[in-house]
């Protein structure tokens, strides 16, 4: 087994499902959580200056899709097979797609328009996107074959993110979508690491 | 082998990367382009898993996303690195070209004619020299982003540099010699060359 170290922020951001990836399989990694101030020295040492960065056996990768498909490799979550993998991608890069919706209104610095473009996303665009992921999922609560992979863990890492911005619980009503955020929760890994740091998160 | 089916508009945009891999590997494929989309298109799009194109369908299934689709591909035909942490960095390059991308078209479809020239000047005279900067220091002795050949990190670079090129000021690649031997690298690929001269000219 390779060396794992992550860098990242100490909030849930975009090193969170990475964190859970890890945890999902027991996989152990170095979990380095710098602050604001510490960025700007490590900075220029980053392959595209960004974080998270994951070093494995002193290899940099960054971009959390990336990583994250390598670690789901590793803890046997990437799908059995290409056209699995393939599809548990596309539902990781409609995640994506859906984040850049959100930093749009999480950097908005004018409280009035931020208060604007919360609202268009808790009212429209989620729930497009919803609708959308609830045919995806299956009735057992997967969206690739029968079985958990990351996608599954990357669509809780975004409601888990979602919940303190949001005035209700998003995915009400929707069946399948419920049963994925389940089944992730519930997976004994995820569980486990969600009791001892789900709440500082 | 199975049946590829691509299916996208008339057009490069974000289906090209898909077509640079499936001419890379010399895998045969249906190239569907929608010629009527304001006919057609609205009645394609709720067949679509997330109401997109470019959709790949392969053995009755349906993929969406372009990164997704060119990747799949590029595995089939041994484009996508050898081992798992080479596949990182060829997705670690993959996604830092769509952060490019990205941040084109956003320049590109800004209304505002003042903000738009101002986020030009930046992407053109900050952002691009800066980042290719950064992408020159991850090419490899052998010209190549990840190992000995040609990958799809390769690839990508070079789709992405072709089509933001059709629209803003790139940055010179004489001051890029590792870029460069990219470039020359995915240009003389034998199925790639004869797809760039036989390619439509299209609006996008």
């Amino acid at each position: 087994m390779p060396t794992y170290k992550l860098t990242y922020f100490k909030h849930w951001g975009r090193g969170g499902v990475l964190r859970l990836l890890f945890a999902a399989d027991g996989i152990e990694f170095e979990d380095v959580r710098i602050e604001r101030e510490q960025w700007p020295e490590l900075k220029p040492k980053t392959p595209m200056g960004q974080i998270p960065i994951l070093e494995v056996d002193g290899t940099m990768i960054c971009q959390r899709r990336a990583i994250g498909r390598l670690i789901a490799k590793e803890a046997g979550l990437a799908g059995k097979t290409p056209l699995e993998e393939a599809r548990a991608d596309m539902i990781v890069d409609g995640l994506a797609d859906l984040e850049g919706k959100i930093v749009d209104f999480f950097i908005e610095q004018d409280e009035k328009r931020k208060q604007e473009k919360i609202k268009e996303f808790a009212e429209k665009t989620l729930p497009t996107f919803l609708v959308t992921y609830e045919k995806l999922a299956s009735s057992g609560g997967h969206f690739v074959g029968n079985a958990l992979t990351w996608a599954d863990v990357d669509f809780f890492a975004m409601m888990f993110f979602l919940k303190d911005h949001l005035p209700s619980d998003p995915l009400q009503g929707y069946v399948n979508l419920n049963k994925v955020r389940d089944n992730v929760s519930s997976h004994p890994g995820i569980a486990g690491w969600l009791e001892k740091e789900g709440a500082s998160q | 082998m199975p049946a590829y089916k691509l299916t996208y508009f008339n057009g490069r945009g974000t289906a090209e990367i898909v077509r640079l891999v499936f001419a890379a590997a010399g895998i045969e494929y249906e190239d569907v382009r929608i010629e009527k989309p304001e006919e057609q298109w609205p009645e394609f799009k709720p067949k679509t898993p997330m109401g997109q194109v470019p959709i790949l369908e392969v053995d009755g299934t349906m993929l969406c996303q372009s990164n997704s689709i060119a990747r799949y591909v590029a595995k089939v035909a041994g484009l996508a690195g050898k081992t798992p942490l080479d596949q990182a960095r060829v997705d670690m390059i993959m996604d830092g070209m769509e952060d490019v991308g990205k941040k084109g078209n956003a320049t590109h479809w800004e209304k505002d004619e003042e903000k738009k020239a101002e986020k030009k000047k930046e992407y053109e005279e900050t952002f691009l020299p800066q980042f290719y900067t950064c992408l020159n220091k991850l090419v490899g002795d052998s010209g190549h982003f990840v190992g000995n050949e040609l990958t799809l990190a390769d690839i990508t670079f070079f789709n992405t540099t072709d089509l933001v090129g059709r629209y803003f000021k790139l940055p010179s690649m004489d001051q890029f010699s590792g870029l460069k031997k990219v470039m020359d690298h995915v240009t003389s690929n034998p199925g790639i060359a004869k797809w760039l001269k036989e390619r439509p000219e299209t609006p996008f």
